[in-house]
């Protein structure tokens, strides 16, 4: 089935690559609802998610070529959005990650009650108020499905240094739905 | 031990892409696009164009290269052939004439530059056929000038010699 729908934007790829306008569309509808909220979620801004979105599908129709098929379109489409967004986070230097211990605990921590408030609206409120390396290694890896290598490579810190973010996010992120539950 | 908040986002991942960005984005893409693409199309275009002019000029260079370039060299071949027919005509002539004066006499210094001549013709004969050149054009046909001047010479001088003897007349043929 994987295989189906592989093929199916294949074909849709090779078009897009020869400039079917058409092609070009189907891509981006099929593409652009994930791609916005992945850009959403680093960037925290409609209006730059939307930017970096626009500015992702131009890049990636325009380099389609270099696409190889290595990965799936989404994954390479992806990669391209996570880039754009981290580099408009970063060009406003907002602030960098932060270099305290408070959060780094232990991974095994017992699990914390939530209450029965635990919902995606609420959860993603909090993740919002993340700074922003903390929320960007989180909504890499538990969302957008990295490991930590890619991580380090994307961001570009270490591997144990990705690890430690994401600890110390879970743990504020943790902290913060427990503040509002 | 599974913690719950990542539990609670892996079972609900589908929901955290719940936005949509604005048409404006695509209108923004295809516009940008829209300019490139033109330019794409039109560079396959003209790409697929010169490929066209490309092949069928090969075509024609090539296949002609193998019909119309040897009548080329065949036409300025047999001009050369005639130009040699007629001095060969001519030397051939004298020489008989010059065979008949001196049946009796050796052949000496002029038989052996003539032969000389005629040795280095023959080189530039197979030479003309490895890579014929105006050059070697030019050297067989002096080649075959010089050797008219001296049968003439030749002539010349046994007419001088035999005139009392003979009443053949040698053709003074200027060249």
């Amino acid at each position: 089935m994987d295989h189906g729908v592989l093929n199916m934007h294949d074909e849709l790829i090779a078009r897009g690559k020869a400039g079917d306008q058409e092609a070009h569309r189907r891509l981006y509808k099929l593409y652009s609802k994930a791609m916005y909220n992945v850009g959403l979620r680093i960037t925290r801004s409609e209006e730059e998610a939307e930017d970096v979105l626009q500015e992702a599908f131009i890049n990636a129709f325009r380099n389609i070529d270099s696409y190889r098929g290595d990965a799936t379109f989404g994954a390479w489409l992806k990669r391209i959005v996570v880039n754009k967004a981290i580099n408009a986070v970063s060009r406003k230097k907002h602030d960098p990650i932060p270099d305290d211990d408070r959060w780094d605990i232990a991974e095994d921590e017992p699990p914390a009650d939530y209450g029965d408030g635990l919902t995606v609206d609420r959860v993603k409120r909090c993740m919002e108020e993340l700074p922003d390396g903390y929320r960007t290694v989180l909504s890499l890896y538990l969302l957008e499905g990295y490991d930590h290598q890619e991580i380090g490579e994307i961001m570009g810190i270490s591997e144990s240094t990705s690890k430690s973010q994401l600890n110390r996010a879970k743990a504020r992120l943790r902290e913060l739905l427990m503040q509002k539950s | 031990m599974k913690d719950r908040l990542e539990e609670f986002i892996r079972e609900n991942r589908a929901a955290f892409d719940d936005k949509e960005p604005s048409e404006k984005v695509w209108s923004n893409i295809n516009a940008s696009l829209g300019l490139r693409r033109t330019g794409v199309w039109n560079s396959l275009v003209l790409w697929r164009a010169a490929a066209v002019i490309f092949m069928v000029l090969c075509g024609y260079l090539l296949i002609p290269k193998n019909t119309e370039n040897p009548i080329a060299v065949d036409s300025a071949r047999s001009e050369f052939d005639d130009v040699e027919a007629f001095y060969i005509r001519q030397i051939s002539e004298k020489v008989e004439m010059i065979d008949e004066f001196q049946k009796s006499e050796g052949l000496n210094g002029f038989t052996h530059d003539f032969q000389q001549l005629e040795a280095m013709y023959m080189v530039l004969k197979e030479e003309i056929k490895t890579s014929p050149s105006q050059k070697v054009k030019d050297a067989l046909v002096l080649n075959l000038l010089i050797r008219i001047d001296l049968l003439n010479q030749q002539l010349h001088k046994l007419e001088k010699e035999y005139k009392k003897d003979s009443q053949d007349e040698p053709k003074k043929q200027s060249v």
